[in-house]
């Protein structure tokens, strides 16, 4: 069926369509730098979606949870064991992307008849001082990007370019600046994400409404405290001030409160 | 999903455990007196720092107190080639677990983690070129506190319930544990921080005095044993500068 060249170009196209349409409900991923490490933040349902990976990788995933829960296997499988083999210094973000996760995720994608990856993956790596942090971004496709400030994911690269122009425009020193940054960004991404969705679906509303692109602090956090009722704010930190190797650590809610805008932190729960 | 690093290791060619020959009048280095105790607040666990090779001193700033995770810690007696690479592989197992499983290995899957090693390592052990006899002391949460372990070269796991020895100095410490606990003051268990890690000092330079193969305290190099203390917080090492006073006010004998 697939022996005609243009018929395959055609199947992985077909396929590019089917990808693109499971990610349009799925909850954006921010991840920033600060001078105190990388937060990583994002909203869920339940399924976690923000992980650590070894002792300053962390990991935040978008898609189907059994597909993420695969990959990141086979992240902690080779970062364990080549820090096993050689050393924690030799276990790298861009080592792991480049030679391990984007060629496996590339090949399922190209596999025609097999079931391809449905996930976007960032990988944040802490650097040994600031200013070398970095972030890698996967897509269901195997092609990755190296991002130095700050990285998301989300639905369409149209709403990661929304999200990205929104954090460019902020001035990031603290960690506070960093939770409020990006869970701001997450608004940005998860509301011009829902628009396209109503709009997709024809609601009239969505039409007549003149300014797609919201960037005041104000209504964002009024839609973050709608999406609060329904969903759990997830958030991690790969911090430098830790001591020990492993500097990954979650975020808890009243950690966060202490630096969310108080008319948000009574939603969180 | 087994999460089991150690059989991830080997299902990739690695193996552990290969018994050689030591050559003719060959000496393996090994290395030495380690002690654990309870007191008030958790457990201490301490080590002398020297290896050596037969009647040879190979090296006086070994560190045979290790820290496995944030709650346990291995203390190793035994060859240390050995000793090392199980600290190597039980360190990423109880990593690999935690983020596999995104939750901690608990006390009694470590301990038993350490005897499977122990027990591939028992050909090595018995060809003489691998006997490793370790204490494990850590955290337990499920019991909330700390517990001590001792293993002999076989993989065998004894609770040490006040104390616990290894190494070619602990015969000498034992005895001294055994009397200082029964008719002392008062029991370990009940004695302060600043206490047990006085008495560690002393009984590791009581081993070095009867033990040739076990480091004391050498003042003029600014070598003090390694001495670290396990509670629910976590594990802590003593730094030097706090063993300095307490060895000259307290451990020294200024006759």
């Amino acid at each position: 069926m697939y022996e005609e060249p243009y018929k395959w170009v055609e199947a992985v196209g077909n396929r590019r369509t089917y990808l693109d349409a499971q990610f349009t409900e799925g909850a954006p991923v921010v991840g920033v730098t600060c001078a105190r490490g990388i937060l990583l933040i994002t909203m869920s349902k339940g399924t976690p979606k923000l992980y650590e990976i070894y002792d300053r990788l962390a990991l935040g995933g978008m898609g189907h949870p059994a597909d993420l829960e695969k990959l990141r296997f086979n992240l902690l499988e080779m970062a364990h064991v080549e820090g096993f083999n050689r050393s924690a210094s030799d276990v790298t973000g861009s080592r792991l992307v480049k030679y391990g996760m984007a060629p496996a995720i590339k090949q399922a994608f190209e596999e025609v008849f097999k079931a391809p990856f449905i996930v976007k993956i960032l990988l944040a790596e802490l650097g040994q001082k600031a200013g070398k942090d970095s972030f890698l971004t996967i897509n269901y496709d195997g092609t990755f990007e190296e991002k130095s400030q700050y990285a998301v994911l989300a639905a369409t690269s149209l709403v990661e370019q929304k999200m990205a122009e929104y954090l460019r425009e902020q001035s990031i020193t603290s960690l506070e600046d960093a939770v409020g940054a990006a869970i701001r960004a997450w608004a940005v991404g998860d509301r011009a994400q829902r628009r396209a969705l109503d709009e997709g679906e024809g609601h009239d509303e969505a039409r007549t409404d003149p300014d797609p692109q919201v960037t005041d602090s104000e209504t964002l956090y009024a839609y973050l405290r709608r999406c609060i009722t329904e969903k759990t704010v997830e958030c991690a930190l790969l911090d430098r001030h830790v001591q020990r190797p492993s500097k990954y650590r979650a975020l808890g809610i009243d950690e966060l409160k202490t630096m969310l805008p108080k008319d948000l932190s009574p939603s969180l729960s | 999903m087994q999460s089991d690093f150690y059989q991830l290791l080997r299902e990739q060619g690695y193996v552990f455990g290969v018994p050689s020959q030591a050559a003719q009048g060959q000496e393996l280095t090994t290395a030495t007196t380690i002690l654990a105790f309870k007191y008030r607040d958790g457990v201490l666990v301490a080590g002398d720092r020297r290896a050596t090779a037969g009647n040879m001193v190979m090296y006086d700033r070994t560190d045979k107190v290790l820290e496995i995770d944030r709650h346990s810690v291995m203390a190793i007696a035994g060859v240390p080639a050995t000793a090392y690479e199980m600290a190597r592989i039980l360190e990423h197992s109880f990593k690999y677990y935690r983020r596999t499983q995104l939750q901690e290995l608990s006390f009694e899957g470590k301990l038993r983690a350490l005897s499977k090693l122990l027990k591939d390592n028992v050909p090595a052990a018995l060809a003489g070129t691998g006997a490793v006899a370790p204490i494990f002391a850590g955290y337990d949460f499920e019991q909330e506190t700390a517990k001590i372990y001792f293993y002999d070269i076989l993989g065998a796991e004894f609770e040490g319930v006040d104390y616990a020895v290894s190494g070619s100095g602990s015969p000498t410490i034992r005895g001294i544990l055994h009397y200082v606990n029964t008719w002392g003051e008062q029991p370990l268990s009940a004695i302060s921080e600043e206490q047990a890690t006085v008495q560690a000092l002393r009984l590791l330079t009581s081993a070095a005095e009867f033990d040739s193969a076990t480091g004391g305290v050498n003042r003029e190099a600014g070598l003090y044993p390694m001495i670290k203390f396990i509670t629910a917080s976590g594990v802590r090492t003593t730094p030097d500068a706090q063993l300095k006073p307490l060895f000259e006010a307290r451990v020294s004998r200024h006759v």
